[in-house]
C-alpha cells in the first residue's frame, strides 16, 4: 500500500485525494486545500498516529485534512472562492471578423482563407448584432476580442464595432473592454491612433527567435518577425508617451510551441524578454485547424513538451531570481489556485469549462459557437457545437442550449474518471471541446487525453518546487498570482 | 472470412476480420451497463459502421467497421482497444455521475443559472447550512467503522443477541 501503510484510519483522514511526485506525497481536498508530506509524514496521516501539537498536525489542521477538527465554514468559504466565476456568464465574447489572412502558418488553428477571400468578412451589421447578443450577458464587464484570419484585414468592421460597442455599452451600463489578436504586418500609424484612443488593447504572436518565427508564419515577400517586432516597440513606445507605465502596459504575444520549438526554449524566452513581455505561456499545439494536415511535422508526444516545459521554465525562474520580471503563464494560472485558492478564470484549465458559459465566438458569417475552438470544428465541417445564428438566437435561448448544458456537465472533474480521483482535480479542468476533436466524446477519456497529461506533468514540477521550498523560487512563485488589472483598457460607463 | 485474433485481448472476446476490415467485441452484461455500451459504440460512427446484437443471454456485441473497408490488422487491434478503453470509461463515469449527482447537478445550475441571471436553487450558499454532524450515509457495510470497532470480541450477550444471517444467491435471477 501507499507509503507502506498498513492499518488504513477511516476516522483521522477528512475526505483527501493523494498523488505520488518524485518520493512526496501531495494530499489535496475537495477545497483545493494542500499539504506535501514526506513518506513517514503520509504513513502516519494515513494511518491515524499523528500526534496532537506536532508540526504535522499544525499543518495536516490548517489544510483542513484532519476529520475531528473539519472546519465546515472555512471549507465553504475556500469553495465558493475558488467557484465565484461561476456567478457572471460569458464575458469573453470573440468577433471573428475575417478569415483572411496575409500570413501563412504552419500550424494555423484558425482555419485561415486566402487575401482575395472577401466573403469571409464580417459585415458590420453581423458585428453589431454580435455585440448586441454579447451584451445580453449578465456580467458588468464585457470583453470583445477581435481575431481572424487576421483582424486588420476587416479593420472597417474593426472600427464600426468598437464604435458601436462603447456607445452600446455605455447605454445598458456595463464596462467594456476590446483587445485584438493581430499578427501586426498591416498594422500602420492612422489604424494604431485609432485603436490607441479607444484603448484597444493589441495582442499578437512571437513563435520564437526571428528564424523559428518566420519559418513558421509565413509572410509573401518580407519577414513576419520583423514586422511585428517593429510594431510590439512602436506601440510599447506609444504607451509611454500616454503616460502608461510600461511594466503593466505592453504588447503581450502568444507562443504556440511546434516540435522545432522544444529544442529552443532559452531562444524563445530570450526572445520575448528582448521583445519587453512580460509573460509567456508555453501553450502546446491544439489539434485544431491546419494542425490536422500537418500534424506529422509539428507535433511531438508530450514527455518531450513536458521536458521542454521543465527546462524553460527552470531558466525563467533563474532569470527572475536575477530581477528580471517576466512569468510563465500556465505556472501562473495553477499557482494561483494552488497558492491563492482562487481561479484565475483561463476557460480551459477551468471546471466546469468556459465554453458556452464564459466565451461565445461569433463567426464572420454570423454563426454563433460555443467558444473559438467549437468555431474552428465548423470551419473543418463539424457544427457539433453550433449555437445558432445572431438577428434569430437570443442571449437566452443561448445559454438554455442543450449544447452548452451538455458541455458543462460533461467538463467537470467531478464526473471524469481518473479526475476524479487525482489530487489534482481541484485545479484542473479540460475542455470538451478538445475531448471531442481528439478522443471523440465530450467527456473524454482522461488517461489517454493529451492535455490531461500536460496539466498532471506541469502541476508535478510545480509541486517539486513547492516542496523544496526554495525561498527565492516561492517569492517568484508568489509575485506570478498577483494579478495587476489592466484599468486603462477597461470602459466603465459614467 | 479471415478470422484474426489480437495480441493482448482474448481470442473469444475480440475477433477480427481483414477481408471485412471489421472487428467484433463480446461485452459480458452484466460486467458492462448497456448504456455503456452504447455511449462507447456511438462515438466510433465517424469512423466506422457499428452493429450491436445480442449473441447469447447476458451478452452484447459489438462489430466496428471500418467506414473505408481498408483497415490493417494493427488498426483493427487499435480500434478494438480504443473501444475497450472507451467502454470502460463510459461505465466508470456513469457510475461516477450517479454518486456525484447532487455536486454536478448544483454546479451546473449555478452556471446556467450564472449565465442566465436567474437565481439557482439549490445554490453553493446552501453548503453553508448543510449539517454535516448527521451521519451522511447509511454503512450497512461498517466501511466507516475502525478495524477494532468492527472486529473487537463480542460479548455472550452481543452474540445471543444478533439475528440469524440470510444467504444472498449469487448474481441476479
Amino acid at each position: 500500500m501507499l507509503a507502506g501503510i498498513e492499518k488504513p484510519s477511516v476516522t483521522f483522514p477528512a475526505f483527501f485525494r493523494v498523488r505520488e511526485v518524485s518520493g512526496s506525497f501531495v494530499v489535496t481536498n475537495a477545497q483545493g486545500d494542500w499539504v506535501v508530506l514526506t513518506a513517514p509524514e503520509f504513513k502516519a496521516f494515513g494511518e491515524g498516529t499523528v500526534e496532537r501539537g506536532t508540526d504535522l498536525w499544525d499543518r495536516l489542521k490548517v489544510a483542513n485534512l484532519i476529520r475531528s477538527e473539519f472546519d465546515v465554514p472555512a471549507a465553504v468559504a475556500r469553495l465558493k472562492k475558488r467557484m465565484k466565476f461561476l456567478e457572471n456568464g460569458p464575458n469573453l465574447h470573440m468577433l471573428i471578423v475575417t478569415l483572411r489572412c496575409n500570413e501563412t502558418c504552419v500550424y494555423c488553428h484558425a482555419s485561415r482563407a486566402d487575401m482575395e477571400a472577401v466573403q469571409t468578412d464580417m459585415s458590420a451589421e453581423v458585428a453589431e448584432k454580435s455585440i448586441e447578443l454579447a451584451l445580453g450577458s449578465p456580467s458588468p464587464f464585457i470583453t470583445i476580442e477581435f481575431q481572424g484570419g487576421e483582424p486588420l484585414v476587416n479593420f472597417k468592421v474593426v472600427k464600426h464595432a468598437i464604435e458601436y460597442g462603447q456607445r452600446r455599452a455605455l447605454e445598458v451600463g456595463k464596462s467594456i473592454e476590446f483587445t485584438m489578436v493581430s499578427n501586426l504586418a498591416l498594422m500602420d500609424e492612422e489604424k494604431l491612433s485609432f485603436l490607441l484612443d479607444h484603448k484597444v488593447q493589441i495582442c499578437t504572436s512571437i513563435d520564437g527567435p526571428e528564424h523559428l518565427h518566420d519559418k513558421q508564419r509565413k509572410l509573401i515577400a518580407s519577414s513576419a518577425f520583423k514586422a511585428a517586432v517593429h510594431w510590439i516597440n512602436r506601440i510599447n513606445q506609444a504607451y509611454i508617451e500616454r503616460g502608461l507605465d510600461p511594466s503593466l502596459y505592453h504588447v503581450e504575444a502568444l507562443l504556440t510551441t511546434t516540435r522545432e520549438a522544444l529544442s529552443r526554449g532559452r531562444e524563445i524566452v530570450d526572445t520575448y524578454k528582448s521583445l519587453g513581455c512580460r509573460a509567456l505561456h508555453l501553450r502546446p499545439i491544439d489539434p485544431f485547424g491546419f494542425v490536422e494536415k500537418t500534424a506529422s511535422r509539428v507535433e511531438y508526444p508530450r514527455e518531450e513538451y513536458l521536458k521542454f516545459y521543465r527546462d524553460t521554465t527552470d531558466y525563467i525562474i533563474e532569470l527572475n531570481k536575477k530581477g528580471e520580471q517576466i512569468l510563465e503563464r500556465y505556472a501562473a494560472i495553477f499557482l494561483t489556485k494552488i497558492l491563492n485558492g482562487e481561479d484565475p478564470n483561463f476557460l480551459d484549465i477551468r471546471s466546469p469549462s468556459g465554453a458556452g458559459i464564459s466565451a461565445i465566438a461569433y463567426n464572420y458569417d454570423g454563426l454563433v459557437f460555443a467558444g473559438d475552438e467549437a468555431r474552428m470544428m465548423h470551419e473543418t465541417g463539424d457544427d457539433t457545437f453550433l449555437l445558432g445564428r445572431v438577428g434569430e438566437l437570443t442571449y437566452d435561448a443561448m445559454m438554455k442550449h442543450p449544447t452548452i448544458r451538455s458541455l458543462v456537465l460533461a467538463s467537470n472533474v467531478n464526473g471524469r474518471p481518473d479526475c476524479v480521483n487525482c489530487a489534482y482535480n481541484p485545479y484542473c479542468g479540460v475542455d470538451g471541446v478538445h475531448t471531442y476533436k481528439t478522443q471523440g466524446s465530450i467527456s473524454g477519456r482522461m488517461r489517454e487525453s493529451t492535455v490531461s497529461a500536460v496539466h498532471k506533468g506541469i502541476m508535478d514540477y510545480l509541486f517539486e518546487k513547492i516542496r523544496e521550498n526554495d525561498p527565492g523560487t516561492m517569492e517568484v512563485f508568489r509575485r506570478w498570482t498577483i494579478n495587476r488589472a489592466r484599468d486603462h483598457f477597461v470602459q466603465v460607463p459614467g | 472470412m479471415s478470422t484474426l485474433m489480437f495480441e493482448g485481448f482474448p481470442k473469444d472476446l475480440v475477433v477480427g476480420d481483414l477481408a471485412d476490415g471489421s472487428v467484433t467485441l463480446t461485452v459480458d452484461a452484466a460486467v458492462y451497463p448497456l448504456e455503456a455500451v452504447y455511449g462507447a459504440a456511438y462515438i466510433f460512427i465517424d469512423r466506422c459502421f457499428v452493429l450491436l446484437d445480442r449473441p447469447k443471454a447476458g451478452s452484447v456485441s459489438v462489430t466496428l467497421t471500418d467506414k473505408k473497408g481498408a483497415a490493417d490488422a494493427g488498426a483493427l487491434r487499435q480500434m478494438a482497444g480504443e473501444f475497450a478503453n472507451e467502454l470502460l470509461t463510459q461505465a466508470w463515469r456513469q457510475k461516477i455521475v450517479e454518486e456525484n449527482r447532487v455536486l454536478l447537478e448544483t454546479v451546473t445550475m449555478q452556471a446556467l443559472a450564472g449565465a442566465t441571471a436567474t437565481p439557482a436553487e439549490p445554490s453553493l450558499d446552501d453548503l453553508a447550512n448543510f449539517d454535516f454532524t448527521e451521519e451522511a450515509f447509511d454503512d450497512p457495510l461498517g466501511i466507516a467503522m475502525s478495524w477494532e470497532e468492527k472486529y473487537k470480541k463480542k460479548t455472550p450477550a452481543e452474540v445471543a443477541g444478533e439475528a440469524p444471517a440470510e444467504g444472498a444467491p449469487e448474481g441476479k435471477p
